[in-house]
């Protein structure tokens, strides 16, 4: 019986297509046996003293900088206009910011997207918060921003109070509250209450290692 | 040995199509976010959600039916046609979106939109190109039978595509920002 040319051709493609995700399959079980995945926390450590950090403003397109331990508290959203949990983070710090739960706070957004991004999304085409971009990589190195949404609540000293991914009202006030703190007394963040991350378009602009 | 050049095009885009579509369709939600930066009106986001699960699995019923159905030749304009789609995604993610995540392969590909992806894309057109040209009749002769046995292994391709877009999905690491100017 003879097989025809197609049957012949076809078969070995399939077979060699399914042997290039096998490969793919088995380098990836063998990265996630051999990794410890909890050396990578998102957000910086609770306590710790919080980076300094530069941005472009998107308001005047000024190079600002922000020097935790000034003396105001900050509370810094890191965030993506292609997230849609970013999206809702947006809208609940500006309802808290217009209800005046934020006052007294810097509340600044930060992402790495370029001002022209902003247009994708209405929550940050709207927002009246301060937004800007992270000029410098070690930003979301220093505050382990590997994914967004994240919020970081510092106090006026310094150190941060919080950190944790969050998009609902409630999660903005306790943060709020958490950058209010007095010195040495402590916040629990309902971290598991709070919505999983989306994938992090900051990542997107990091070199393919090991991709494809 | 040309009818073998050409069913190797064809099989491969075959297979192309199929490790795409299913690999994007492990995790459709991020994949909006690619569709998101190529339509300029505001879209809700079920709209969103439900064109790129279509593109997806638009896809996917290409790459099954090229490949389960070898003699009917208008697929090989359609995947040619999506090919120059290809081209046209990428010079456009070029211009207006470079540096971002194209997802073209799901979570299988970090690729971005870049020089190198246009290049890849005229490439697969190229090939495309070559899976357009005559093939004897004979060599394209698929009983009811094969034909099933065909889909099945796609079918298996595409639960593997999708299987692997999962586990890479699942333990992707961490990685540092690099803000492109």
């Amino acid at each position: 019986m003879k097989i025809p040319l197609y049957l012949a051709v076809a078969q070995w493609t399939l077979l060699f297509a399914l042997g290039l995700l096998l490969i793919v399959v088995s380098r990836q079980l063998g990265r996630m046996l051999h990794k410890d995945h909890a050396a990578a926390p998102l957000g910086p450590a609770v306590g710790s003293k919080a980076a300094s950090l530069e941005y472009s403003r998107f308001a005047d397109d000024t190079v600002q900088y922000l020097t935790p331990g000034d003396g105001q508290p900050a509370l810094l959203g890191f965030v993506e206009p292609t997230c849609p949990s970013c999206e809702q983070l947006v809208l609940a710090l500006g309802t808290a910011e217009h209800t005046g739960e934020l006052s007294g706070l810097r509340v600044l957004l930060l992402t790495s997207s370029p001002k022209s991004y902003l247009k994708v999304s209405d929550a940050f085409r709207a927002t009246q918060l301060e937004c800007g971009r992270i000029l410098a990589p070690a930003t979301t190195q220093a505050y382990g921003a590997t994914s967004t949404p994240l919020l970081v609540a510092i106090d006026r000293d310094g150190v941060v109070r919080a950190a944790a991914p969050a998009i609902q009202l409630a999660e903005v006030r306790a943060f709020s509250r958490a950058c209010l703190l007095p010195p040495n007394e402590g916040e629990s963040i309902p971290i598991a209450a709070a919505a999983p991350p989306h994938e992090n378009d900051l990542e997107a602009a990091a070199p393919a290692a090991g991709a494809d | 040995m040309d009818d073998v050049l050409v069913l190797c095009a064809k099989t491969a885009l075959a297979c192309l199509l199929i490790v795409a579509g299913g690999a994007k369709l492990s995790d459709p939600a991020s994949f909006v976010s690619t569709v998101r930066l190529f339509i300029p009106l505001r879209i809700a986001w079920p709209w969103l959600s439900a064109i790129a699960v279509g593109v997806s699995l638009g896809e996917l019923a290409v790459g099954l039916a090229s490949l389960t159905l070898p003699a009917i030749t208008a697929l090989n304009a359609l995947v040619f046609a999506i090919a120059c789609a290809f081209v046209a995604a990428s010079a456009m993610g070029y211009a207006f979106h470079r540096g971002r995540s194209c997802r073209c392969f799901g979570a299988l590909s970090q690729r971005r939109f870049d020089a190198a992806g246009i290049l890849r894309s005229a490439v697969i057109a190229g090939v495309a190109a070559v899976a357009l040209a005559h093939v004897t009749a004979a060599a394209l002769q698929l009983d009811t039978t094969t034909r099933m046995l065909l889909l099945a292994a796609a079918g298996l391709l595409a639960l593997a595509a999708f299987t692997a877009a999962r586990a890479r999905s699942a333990g992707r690491e961490p990685e540092p920002e690099v803000v492109a100017q």
